[in-house]
């Protein structure tokens, strides 16, 4: 123990060290508190909905009164869902500045809405967000290198390393020493400011502890990276430079030829493809019977099937019903869009068990939901909702009952849970 | 041959003999070839798909059948932005914004379908483009290359036998910096020739590109030179390493990020269910077309009768339903400009302040500079939604007034079976609507757009020179 004290003194002599280990804390701390503000001001934007939303649905509810026409109703109502940032989102945005967190949604066709984006100033969230998982990530190899590269290295150069492995507890002993010292300092620096964040936000202890042994894990392979380069018994200089050289390729060069790789193995057929398919069905319906229409719909929607039959003037369940047929004709698309999805982002898991920095970022962001999966499951949440919702509007239009002011609050409401 | 030239030589001989540097630069050079050649075909990749959907957008549009005009302005139709050929070189913001829109009558979408949405967390580390390499990588390897350059001499004693030789401090520094700017030109010239093939071969204007090149030469520059500022000044070649790898970390990886943080924590962005609330708000006090005895409408059906000088809205010798849907969507379009003109100006000054910062952190400054350049940045996104707004706004007046002046105000209104008939106009009207063609900013505007960012890094070359300068003149004195 009192060797160990030594060792800790000996090194926080060293400016570089004590640089190094104040900025990294510093940095850490910058990074947890810019991640816990952004994640409160999103739950304040959720928590704020009610209101704005009870105001909108108010003023509807005002007018679609008079005429009690659930058709109006499910038109002009628009629905809030909401995607609440887990405990430790803070630690990982993610996508969360660039994905909608909320979305509202009518009983209309839903691929035409659950691609919209929220509002988002491209130009800042070009470069990435600066949160804990950008500073485990990308700096703290950095400074694993700062304080490694010379640990025997130097001592050679110094001219003392014979006598220091002539010592007892000297040479080997001596090196593991040091090197988990300074291990377990830069642990310290991430780890107890990141602790204390989680404990804050809310985050289980499991989930803690879990994280900590991924920091721990991630330093380990730096250090171990780092020892391997010393035992080549090249220079500090060389050692500095080949260690600085491979971070560049393992955390900036391999991840963004990943990028280009993935997206290249598995072309995405854009998007956009299925707005536009499902807006030339949608539309198409004015120009064929509307009993052809109708007769889709009941097919694969038997429990609305007897409903009463279309008069000469316009009815809104017939407007509804070729909304969801248009949505169910580009249900291929959607699935196989979907699927593409999916596998980019298992391509990119893969990737992780290669790449520690890929590794680190996915199993952060994922841990963290903040990552594609989590989105997807998000899309499919919208979606049951969107299901709840159409049911509850052809509930009044097709049984042709009244739409009330009332009505109005017996709408669905979104729930994450379910 | 003079002392600087020699200097010069033997540095690039040491470099060429040292196999890890030589490797570095291959691969460099090689990470630069794939950018470029992954950046190409993905942007033509992008160009073919935009384009193709764009044209099919376009037929499907002139093909609808007979149709009542406000079903048109619901069809809507779809646009896509196209890029500039210097997208390939920097991409910008492209795979955030979408570049596909959907616009149709009342309501003023958002871009839709950036990369972004449909790609994996990598995304996040960046994107491999030429702008990448030689914003990010390139200068660490010029660090690698140039740390030791007299940090090393200083450390080994060397220098002094040199200037004992008779080698000026001057001669030393300038034979070092020429060596290291001979490595900057190798790194940058596989970019700069593939833009230049780039620009020659699509016709793009010349004035940005040559903004790029300067840029980007102007920043390996001030590169060289705080390497061998730093070389010069450090004791041990060690400490000049670090120094720079930490300057680099800094100012290239840390700062873009920290900035944005802080202007959106500034600046922040109403989100768009508030702002949709906000307008519907607006409207309902500006004038409710669901609400009969609306003060504004009505006074807008008096003002119209007036006109034409009758009592009854039948008796107008237009449909007073396209009269009213062109007067909707005159206010509703007003309101919409407002609060996307309010959200735009607040992402302008999140904008303004990163470029601030950009003041200490020449890394900003050149992605500005860059994405100027290159038509990527926020501003042209801007004004590819702007110009699509006006389109959209111009078409769904046309057909508003289609519906007012084509379809009959009883037909209009009725409800019996044949009315639905009644109400369409012929298919081609549609073939005579105007196709969006999206105008790209000029080659000077791009160019002046850059200017900025250029002083900036010019700025920063003159203080490291002057650095430089000052630095010289105390070198190997005993410290």
């Amino acid at each position: 123990m009192i060797l160990w004290m030594h060792e800790a003194r000996l090194l926080l002599r060293q400016r570089l060290a004590v640089i190094a280990l104040g900025l990294l804390t510093v940095l850490t701390m910058a990074a947890l508190a810019a991640g816990m503000a952004e994640i409160s001001r999103q739950r304040a934007a959720i928590a704020a909905i009610p209101v704005a939303q009870a105001e909108d649905i108010g003023a509807i509810a005002a007018w679609v009164d008079k005429d009690k026409d659930a058709g109006s109703a499910g038109y002009y109502s628009f629905h809030p869902t909401w995607d609440t940032p887990s405990p430790l989102a803070f630690a990982a945005l993610g996508m969360r500045d660039v994905a909608p967190y909320i979305l509202r949604v009518r009983a209309l066709g839903l691929e035409a809405q659950i691609y919209d984006g929220d509002t988002f100033n491209p130009e800042l969230a070009l470069p990435g967000r600066f949160d804990f998982a950008f500073v485990l990530v990308f700096l703290a190899p950095l400074f694993v290198i700062a304080l490694c590269h010379d640990l025997i290295s130097g001592e050679r150069e110094a001219g003392r390393w014979r006598t220091l492995a002539a010592l007892p507890n000297g040479g080997a002993a001596l090196w593991r020493r040091r090197t988990w010292l300074r291990l377990a300092l830069l642990w310290a620096v991430l780890g107890v400011p990141f602790a204390v964040a989680a404990a804050i936000s809310g985050v289980e202890i499991t989930a803690i502890l879990a994280i900590l042994l991924l920091i721990l894990a991630y330093l380990l392979f730096w250090a171990g990276l780092s020892v391997l380069i010393g035992r080549l018994r090249w220079s500090s200089v060389a050692n500095a430079a080949s260690l600085a050289a491979l971070w560049l390729v393992l955390v900036l060069v391999l991840p963004t030829l990943g990028h280009v790789a993935i997206n290249r193995a598995v072309p995405l057929e854009q998007g956009a493809e299925i707005a536009l398919a499902q807006r030339e069905a949608v539309n198409h319906a004015w120009d064929i019977p509307r009993e052809k229409t109708m007769g889709r719909f009941y097919a694969s929607h038997p429990q609305w099937a007897n409903s009463a039959p279309l008069g000469a003037a316009f009815h809104y369940k017939w407007y509804f019903a070729f909304h969801q047929v248009g949505d169910e004709s580009v249900s291929d698309k959607v699935r196989e869009y979907r699927r593409g999805l999916e596998s980019r982002d298992r391509i990119a898991r893969g990737l992780g068990w290669v790449l520690p920095s890929i590794g680190v970022q996915t199993l952060l962001t994922s841990m963290a939901r903040t990552d594609l999966a989590a989105q997807l499951a998000h899309r499919d949440h919208i979606h049951d909702y969107h299901r709840r919702l159409r049911e509850f509007y052809y509930g009044y239009l097709f049984r042709d009952r009244p739409f009330g002011k009332a009505d109005f609050e017996r709408a669905p409401q979104f729930d994450e849970e379910s | 041959m003079n002392a600087a030239a020699l200097i010069a030589r033997d540095e690039l001989r040491l470099m060429r003999r040292n196999r890890v540097a030589v490797i570095a630069s291959a691969l460099l050079v090689l990470l630069t070839l794939v950018a470029v050649a992954s950046s190409w075909s993905h942007q033509r990749g992008i160009e073919d798909l935009r384009a193709r959907h764009q044209h099919a957008a376009e037929r499907a549009f002139d093909a609808q059948p007979d149709r009542h005009p406000h079903r048109m302005v619901h069809y809507g139709t779809f646009i896509f932005r196209p890029l500039g050929a210097l997208a390939t070189f920097d991409p910008g913001v492209d795979a955030f914004t979408g570049n596909s829109m959907f616009l149709e009558g009342h309501q003023q979408n958002t871009a839709n379908f950036g990369d972004v949405n449909q790609s994996t967390l990598l995304i996040r580390f960046g994107q491999l483009t030429p702008a990448f390499v030689l914003q990010t990588v390139a200068p660490l390897l010029l660090i690698f290359l140039g740390y030791g350059a007299i940090a090393r001499e200083t450390e080994r004693g060397t220098l002094r036998v040199l200037m004992m030789q008779g080698a000026t401090r001057g001669a030393i520094v300038r034979g070092k910096l020429r060596a290291l700017g001979m490595v900057a030109l190798l790194v940058a010239l596989p970019a700069f020739l593939g833009l230049v093939v780039l620009t020659a071969t699509s016709g793009a204007a010349i004035l940005p590109t040559a903004a790029i090149v300067l840029g980007y030469g102007t920043w390996l520059l001030l590169w060289v030179t705080v390497i061998v500022l730093v070389s010069a000044s450090a004791c041990r070649s060690r400490d000049a390493l670090l120094t720079l790898v930490a300057i680099w970390a800094v100012s290239v990886v840390l700062l873009p990020r920290v900035a944005p943080d802080a202007a959106s924590v500034a600046v922040p962005l109403k989100n768009r269910l508030q702002t949709e609330v906000a307008i519907a708000r607006d409207l309902r006090r500006l004038g409710d077309a669901h609400d009969p005895d609306d003060p504004h409408f009505s006074a807008f059906k008096r003002s119209v009768l007036q006109r034409y000088g009758v009592t009854r809205v039948e008796d107008l010798p237009v449909n007073y339903k396209g009269l009213l849907a062109i007067e909707g969507e005159r206010i509703t379009s007003a309101l919409f400009d407002r609060y996307s003109g309010a959200s735009h100006a607040a992402q302008e000054t999140q904008n303004a302040m990163v470029r601030a910062v950009g003041v200490v952190s020449p890394a900003i400054a050149l992605r500005s500079l860059s994405m100027a350049a290159a038509g990527t940045d926020f501003a042209a996104h801007r004004g590819f939604l702007e110009q699509a707004e006006a389109y959209r706004y111009d078409l769904v007046q046309r057909l508003n007034r289609m519906q007012a002046d084509g379809v009959t105000y009883a037909d209009d209104t009725a409800t019996d079976a044949g009315a639905d008939r009644r109400k369409r106009v012929g298919a081609r009207n549609w073939e005579a609507m105007p196709d969006f063609t999206y105008h790209a900013p000029g080659g000077t505007a791009l160019a002046a757009r850059a200017l900025p960012g250029l002083f900036v890094i010019l700025g920063w070359l003159g203080l490291a020179a002057a650095l430089l300068a000052f630095a010289t003149r105390r070198m190997g004195e005993r410290r």
